[in-house]
């Protein structure tokens, strides 16, 4: 069946310090698909090139649209929903605010307020402070404010940039938890950035190794968490 | 004392108008950080367009509304072809722009209409009907001023695009990754802001009498009130903008006399500039070495 | 300096020189507020094109430096070459004191605060409590001075070399401060400030020595002004004259020394050009060359005049 997700032969570059060297890995829909590496890996900007927020060349295939070439914004209409790295939080508006922006290039009106409870229903703790200034959440709560304006998209991909990234391992749990049941009930599929490889290959079916912007080795989670190299690297035993 | 209550209530009317082009200011520093410097002018052509239409025989509200509405196609249009190139440029590129802005505005409306003086019509009756402490068309140049911070308030408050705005002013990489088109919130902002100057233009005409050159101290004033309180805050700048104008009135009755007037918003700016940057509302700015 | 740009310069010097004996008295007049412009230019470049420091609101030191010789002839009989080290140290000190606030005012912020003192100066100058030194709105009316030892040359010929002379001077004067030590120093906070004032350059004092000197320039150059239009008034120095000098340097050529004398050129005659079309249209000519300009030529006339003679001199060397 067709991928999703596919890139090809992916280059980027920051001016010209080229990152990217050429990345070509696809995805199934429905499947949580986890980039792993170390700091300055690419991985960051595989996601970021993915909606085009940086310089590239290569093909990058989203069902049957062509991604590159293409501006942000029209990207997200395309259903694709970006977790960035920071958060991105609109720090000066509201919690609840932050929320309908997720909403806002939605093509169905209809549901939002449904939405909204619903994500209310998986962080009770942003129900709490909906009326609260955003920048006042901890990290935590920003980074579930942040997963949460993702999905009031109704996104069918999200991208998720470290999303433990400074949170307690219990949070993580908790949170990688909701990602696992939001993408069995529904169907969304996610491509995580991590580097934190253990709690990523929990969540994951399939996992891409970068390093140095290229894809070093891939395969299903399971086989990776076996593969010694990653072991020792990335696992730490 | 009555002559004390009268230029504090003249200082409220005038100040309603710097309010308004004060909150035009912000709002075009909100989302680009950038200061308009052809703001005056940008007001003073849209009353010019209002005037023509009135002498064309439209009645007053009418040709109001029909200003305001042309004023704001203005400001897209001017963020679309002149601004937008010029986003990210160097700052002395971005206000060399501003500044032939300001100076095409000006002497194209010289060029159409002359500098001869002109009167512009004020929609409210002429009889006194608050005594001798203020003219009706003071009076209702504050009312207008507040129906339209209302107005603003309720849009930007309550309304899906007036959020997308607030959103694309703040951050605008975070608002592209909701979708949002930030490069034409950028024109909306441009537009209402010229809207607003417009309003001003139209509020203010009647006292100062119709002239290229009208803007000039007003924009300054207006400066003033957006620093003021705060050149990040739209709460501040409409505060501003009536401690402003009563400051100018009593200080210019009382203390220093009416030619010193624009003085006075010289040092209100310097002053501010200097020691208080962030205004007394708005947010102190830490930028990263 | 090249040999080449040394005879160019002495070419140019005689040329400037035999201009008053060819040509009529109005255009040695025209010519002369050419040079009284490029000095101001040049004070202006100093400050913006050089030092990154934006000022719209050069036209008030050039109207304090007017106004001091004014003030000077007429009040106190001074005669008119001493009111220029007057009018040069006040503006010194005077633009000193203003870069010292400004030094913690950055591009907009700066630009905002120099276009306040330009739109609010002609009202202190009108003023009705200092209207006994200013002669407030009617301002003050100067006599033009005669040539010296019974020179056989008329009163505008005379000017006009005097004016020259000052000019040289004071080109040679920025010259030699700008291609040296100060000049890298100007240039090196423009660019990096935090890597100048890393590297040992005193930047608050720098910046506020280049307001001064930069306001002194322009306040020379006010003072020759109104000796040559041998008049003063406070709508002659509005916000209009602060937005000429910006738009001088702009089409002359940021950071160029030779860029003073194109945009003096430019915003000297371009007006009694354009005035034939209509009154309003010189600006509006302004505003669309200065769009223009940061389009197309952001180097300005300087900037392309140096990429002209380098393509030659590219196509020489490649025969």
């Amino acid at each position: 069946m067709a991928a999703l997700l596919e890139v090809s032969n992916l280059h980027a570059a920051y001016g010209l310090t080229r990152v990217l060297h050429g990345i070509s890995f696809a995805m199934q829909e429905g499947s949580i698909t986890t980039l792993l590496g170390a700091n300055g890996a690419g991985k960051t900007t595989t996601l970021r090139a993915l909606c085009q927020m940086v310089k590239t060349e290569g093909e990058i295939r989203f069902g049957s649209e062509r991604l590159d070439r293409r501006a942000t914004e029209d990207i997200v209409r395309l259903g694709i929903a970006h977790v960035p790295d920071g958060r991105g939080t609109f720090v000066n508006l509201t919690t609840e605010e932050n929320l309908r922006l997720g909403a806002y290039a939605r093509k169905e009106r209809a549901g939002v307020d449904d939405d909204l409870e619903r994500m209310y229903g998986y962080f009770p703790r942003l129900k709490e402070r909906r009326a609260q200034q955003a920048g006042t959440l901890s990290g935590g709560e920003q980074q579930m404010l942040a997963v949460s304006r993702a999905l009031m998209l109704r996104p069918k991909l999200m991208l998720l940039d470290e999303p433990s990234f400074g949170l307690a391992p219990l949070i993580v749990k908790e949170l990688f938890g909701i990602l696992r049941s939001v993408n069995q009930t529904e169907k969304v599929s996610m491509l995580v950035v991590e580097q934190n490889a253990a709690m990523a290959l929990e969540l994951a079916d399939h996992a891409y190794l970068i390093e140095t912007g290229r894809v070093v080795l891939s395969g299903t989670a399971a086989d990776i968490k076996r593969d010694d190299n990653v072991r020792r690297s990335y696992l730490g035993y | 004392m009555d002559a004390f209550l009268h230029q504090v209530l003249a200082g409220l009317a005038t100040g309603g108008i710097y309010a308004s082009l004060a909150l035009a200011l912000v709002m075009i520093y909100q989302s680009t950080h950038l200061v308009n410097f052809a703001q005056g002018e940008m007001a003073m052509f849209a009353t010019y367009i209002a005037w023509t239409l009135i002498n064309a025989g439209m009645p007053y509200w009418p040709a109001f509304l029909l200003t305001v509405l042309l004023a704001f196609v203005l400001g897209v249009v001017i963020e679309r072809v002149i601004i937008r190139p010029v986003e990210n440029a160097p700052v002395l590129a971005v206000v060399v722009i501003f500044i032939a802005l300001l100076v095409i505005l000006n002497s194209v409306t010289g060029w159409i209409y002359s500098y001869t003086i002109k009167t512009f019509p004020s929609p409210f009756p002429p009889e006194p009907i608050f005594g001798k402490y203020m003219s009706t068309h003071e009076a209702g140049a504050i009312g207008v001023t507040l129906v339209v911070l209302v107005l603003l308030y309720l849009f930007f408050r309550f309304t899906p695009l007036g959020l997308a705005l607030r959103a694309a002013a703040q951050n605008p990489d975070s608002a592209r990754l909701v979708g949002i088109r930030v490069g034409w919130m950028l024109a909306l902002g441009w537009g209402l802001a010229a809207a607003i100057g417009g309003i001003a233009g139209m509020m203010v005409a009647p006292i100062v009498y119709l002239d290229p050159n009208m803007m000039g101290g007003i924009l300054l004033y207006a400066f003033a009130a957006a620093l003021v309180g705060g050149i990040d805050n739209p709460w501040g700048a409409v505060a501003g903008g009536f401690m402003v104008g009563v400051l100018e009135n009593v200080l210019g009755a009382f203390v220093i006399g009416n030619e010193l007037k624009l003085v006075v918003a010289l040092v209100l700016i310097i002053g501010v500039l200097v020691v208080r940057p962030s205004g007394f509302f708005g947010k102190v700015l830490v930028t990263r070495v | 300096m090249s040999r080449k740009q040394l005879i160019l310069i002495a070419i140019v010097l005689l040329a400037a020189c035999a201009l008053p004996l060819l040509v009529s008295n109005y255009r040695v007049f025209q010519f002369n507020l050419v040079l009284v412009y490029a000095i101001a230019l040049l004070g202006l470049n100093m400050l913006t094109g050089y030092n990154g420091q934006i000022s719209l609101g050069h036209g008030a030191f050039y109207a304090i430096g007017a106004y001091c010789a004014a003030i000077l002839m007429d009040k106190y009989g001074v005669p008119y070459w001493a009111t220029l080290p007057v009018a040069a140290a006040v503006c010194l000190v005077v633009g000193f004191l203003f870069g010292l606030p400004a030094l913690r005012l950055e591009g907009l912020y700066l630009a905002l605060a120099t276009f306040a003192l330009g739109v609010s100066l002609p009202h202190l100058l009108k003023y009705h409590h200092l209207e006994k030194w200013t002669g407030g709105v009617q301002g003050i009316v100067i006599a033009k001075p005669d040539p010296p030892f019974g020179l056989p040359i008329n009163a505008d010929q005379w000017l006009y070399y005097f004016t020259l002379a000052v000019t040289v001077v004071m080109f040679v004067l920025a010259w030699n401060m700008l291609r040296g030590r100060i000049g890298r120093a100007l240039m090196a906070i423009r660019d990096q400030h935090i890597a100048a004032e890393a590297m040992g350059v005193n930047t608050a004092m720098v910046k506020s020595l280049a307001f001064g000197v930069s306001a002194m320039y322009t306040g020379v150059a006010g003072a020759l002004g109104a000796i040559a239009i041998q008049f003063v008034a406070p709508d002659s120095f509005n916000i209009f004259l602060s937005i000429v000098l910006l738009i001088g340097i702009v089409i002359g050529g940021l950071a160029s020394i030779s860029g003073a004398i194109y945009g003096a050129l430019f915003i000297q005659f371009v007006p009694n050009v354009a005035d034939e079309i209509s009154k309003a249209a010189p600006w509006a000519i302004f505003g669309i060359f200065l769009i223009g300009f940061v389009y197309v030529m952001p180097m300005g006339v300087a900037g392309a005049v140096r990429m002209a003679v380098a393509r030659l001199a590219r196509k020489a060397q490649n025969k």
